[in-house]
């Protein structure tokens, strides 16, 4: 059983890597937010197979609902945010939000 | 009823939009107001029945039929309700007036209540997940405050709080699959029941980490701090406050602190770990906060450095390093809240938050230059106010513990807060008024009450520190110095 | 388990390419595939639930989120990925892998075999989501609630006194 659990999560891993390395290296907005999705899959992922590892799958299913909606929410109001930005700036490019350095 | 603490923030939330259009300010006003006042004289009262009683559980029934609702309130709890209380009353009385210009004053008090009720779910909550899932409603409630304003400078620092945001979630959750996946049970009883018998310290150690970074990122622990200094300068005044107060007290602090001692039970390495990242925080925090000329950015960099101390005496473990955090925590939310309220007044009366701008508005603003020097001094540890004594009882706690490296990094430290505290100080009320400040006019009526009120409290917490001590901090120490014992076989269980 | 990893692979492969794509629509397309295979995966493993969910929302709705964000954003000129980004990611998708494949070798031996928890007697689903986890469902109602006022924030009128 341990052997699958390890298969999906690191497929998981794999697909969590892949989305923050879209967060940290992407410039257009709207990848940033494709880079989000990707990485809400890993978790999903993640959250399922210690569910089918643990024989409660149902449990981890409620989890992933609920997880998903709280991503909806979530997209929405990046999706807000980025519309807004656009009518400031006119343009979708992360390069031009430099104001603030952090 | 303990689960009003969430209810009631939550069904006043839902009808505020819809008060707002039949009265556009002032009910929306009254309402929310009532509400936070209302929570804080629960949290306060609630607090005496429990010192008699003890932790207890509470499951919800209705209309016969048991709902699986379980909310748990121990010393920890019932403290950190009291603090939220405390500061949203304050943000919510002070934006009475800061917010008339931003519009849509109900939806913005809406987001504020639905921030309330996520941060009390989350120091309520028995489960992991759940404690998950309020850090959500918390964090989307304030990426919309951070950008309510929506100017240019608002959206860009919410956008880039919002990414960092997410790779913290991400991890929390991972760390969660992970402890579902090696114990089989999602709710701090059940997690700490497996942890005991399982041997797979790899493994826990992942989780450990992956929390760490999380949670740290939350709290704004260097090195996840890169978020704060943007986030909170170019957010609405009120929403800096509760910010910097709360947000990344509960859901940053709260929770690794819950997670780590009650479920995981704190090793001496998670413990040199805490402290290491702590103290880190501290020094780089307040030399960054040095060369700053905005009084937002200079008072968002000492907020993560304040956290370093909480962090550090937390970690520490020893009773009175526990005792000396969590009352660091409570003296720097209300200390913070009333600066970064302050810094709203000001810029409300004066347009700018550059200090080099500034000058002399102690003679025009007397009231904010007397509650930004009570905040101040608080933070930077003089007495008789607060913060000296929570600052106090870390070194000590720090000195008794024999980390002599990290007693002397804190005590350097808290000369270099004091040093850029005076600093603010002198550039931005003493000194020559400058001509085009001579006629500003001192903050209105709501947004002085609240700092005056907060200042106030200050300063009585600071003389009457032993009382305070006694009734709030060590019931909550006591609940994390009993590491997993606290949730396992907690009554009703 | 063979279709399973073939289903994982294309998973990760669409991800990829929604993310490296020039072209806007086609990463929402991409993305939208990945999600099918996501919840086709979520159907092998015994999960129809969070399968049909993850389709209908996941593939559904922020797939529709998306292009009527692109829609509303139209930009002047096309963004242009800066051109090492694009390069580096395939060494650095590589060294992740090899990376990932050791990690989980190594973690087989020290994770010690899970024991199942057995399933709890026979519950429906519906059951688990509002008996067991009915807190989350309070949560989920915040949630929408923050979501809600966060779009009407961010999209509200600006008064002319501003």
């Amino acid at each position: 059983m341990s052997n699958a659990w390890l298969l999906y999560m690191a497929f998981a891993a794999g697909l969590l890597a892949v989305g923050i390395y879209c967060l940290l290296a992407m410039k257009n907005l709207i990848k940033l937010f494709i880079g989000i999705e990707v990485i809400s899959k890993g978790v999903s992922l993640a959250l399922l197979a210690s569910g089918l590892a643990r024989q409660n799958i149902l449990l981890a299913q409620s989890l992933v609902i609920t997880f998903i909606v709280v991503e909806v929410c979530l997209v929405a109001t990046a999706l807000a945010i980025i519309v807004n930005i656009y009518r400031h700036t006119n343009s979708l490019d992360v390069r031009k939000l430099t104001k603030l350095r952090g | 009823m303990i689960f009003l603490y969430i209810a009631l923030p939550l069904a006043v939330a839902a009808v505020l939009p819809l008060v707002g259009k039949v009265s556009k300010k002032f009910l929306p006003d009254l309402m929310a107001n009532a509400v936070f006042f209302l929570l804080l004289v629960y949290a306060v009262t609630g607090g005496r029945q429990l010192i008699g009683e003890g932790p207890f559980l509470q499951k919800l029934n209705w209309l016969g039929e048991s709902f699986n609702i379980q909310v748990a309130v121990d010393g920890f709890s019932q403290f950190m309700l009291m603090v939220i209380a405390l500061i949203c009353l304050a943000v919510g009385l002070f934006s009475i007036n800061y917010m008339d210009h931003y519009g849509s004053k109900a939806v913005y008090y809406a987001l504020l209540l639905v921030m309330a009720a996520g941060m009390n779910g989350l120091v309520l909550v028995t489960d992991l997940f759940q404690v998950y899932i309020f850090l959500e409603v918390a964090a989307v409630a304030s990426y919309a405050l951070v950008a309510y304003g929506l100017q240019r400078d608002e959206l860009e620092a919410s956008f880039k709080y919002l990414m960092l945001s997410v790779i913290a979630s991400a991890a929390i959750l991972v760390g969660i699959a992970l402890l579902f996946g090696l114990t089989g049970g999602l709710s701090f009883a059940a997690v700490a029941e497996g942890l005991r018998t399982l041997n797979a310290p790899l493994a826990v150690g992942l989780c450990a980490a992956l929390f760490l970074m999380g949670f740290g990122l939350k709290a704004a622990l260097i090195p996840f701090h890169a978020w704060l200094p943007d986030a909170h300068p170019s957010a609405p005044a009120p929403i800096s406050a509760i910010l910097s107060g709360l947000l990344i007290k509960v859901s940053g602090v709260y929770a690794i602190v819950r997670i780590l001692f009650n479920v995981f039970g704190l090793t001496p390495a998670l413990s040199q770990v805490l402290m290491w990242l702590g103290a880190v925080s501290i020094v780089v925090a307040a030399l960054l906060a040095l060369g700053q000329n905005d009084l937002k950015r200079m008072l968002a960099y000492s907020s993560i450095s304040q956290v370093g101390y909480i962090v550090l005496g937390l970690g520490l473990g020893t009773p009175l390093g526990i005792a000396g955090g969590l009352f660091h925590l409570f003296n720097h939310a209300m200390a913070k809240g009333l600066l970064f309220l302050n810094s709203g007044s000001i810029q409300m009366s004066t347009g700018t938050r550059n200090l080099d701008e500034m000058g002399g508005l102690a003679r025009r603003m007397p009231l904010t230059a007397a509650t930004s020097l009570v905040g101040s001094l608080s933070i930077a540890g003089v007495p008789p106010l607060p913060g000296f004594w929570s600052k106090l009882m870390i070194i000590m706690a720090l000195v008794q513990a024999a980390e002599w490296p990290l007693a002397v990094v804190a005590i350097l430290a808290s000369v270099l807060t004091l040093w850029y505290y005076l600093l603010i100080q002198r550039k931005a009320f003493f000194g020559k008024l400058e001509e085009r400040w001579e006629e500003v006019r001192e903050a209105p009526f709501w947004m002085s009450f609240s700092t005056v009120f907060l200042s106030l409290l200050i300063i009585a917490i600071g003389i009457l520190f032993a009382a305070v001590i006694k009734t709030w901090i060590e019931p909550a120490a006591g609940v994390l110095g009993q590491g997993a014992g606290a949730v396992i076989g907690l009554r009703g269980f | 388990m063979v279709l399973q990893i073939i289903l994982l692979g294309g998973l990760v492969l669409f991800s990829i390419l929604a993310i490296l794509a020039r072209d806007l629509i086609k990463s929402a397309i991409s993305l939208a595939l990945a999600s099918l295979c996501l919840g086709i995966i979520f159907f092998r493993m015994n999960a129809p639930y969070a399968g049909v969910f993850e389709i209908s929302v996941v593939a559904g709705l922020i797939t529709v989120l998306f292009i009527l964000t692109i829609a509303l954003t139209k930009a002047e000129g096309d963004v242009r990925e800066s051109r090492a980004a694009l390069l580096i990611f395939p060494l650095f998708f590589v060294a992740f892998l090899v990376l990932d494949i050791l990690v989980m070798k190594g973690l087989m031996s020290k994770v010690p075999a899970l024991a199942g928890t057995p399933e709890a007697g026979g519950l429906k689903f519906g059951e688990v989501l509002w008996k067991q986890r009915t807190f989350d469902l309070v949560g989920q109602v915040l949630v929408i609630l923050a979501g809600v006022f966060a779009v009407l924030a961010l999209f509200r009128k600006r008064n002319k006194d501003e």
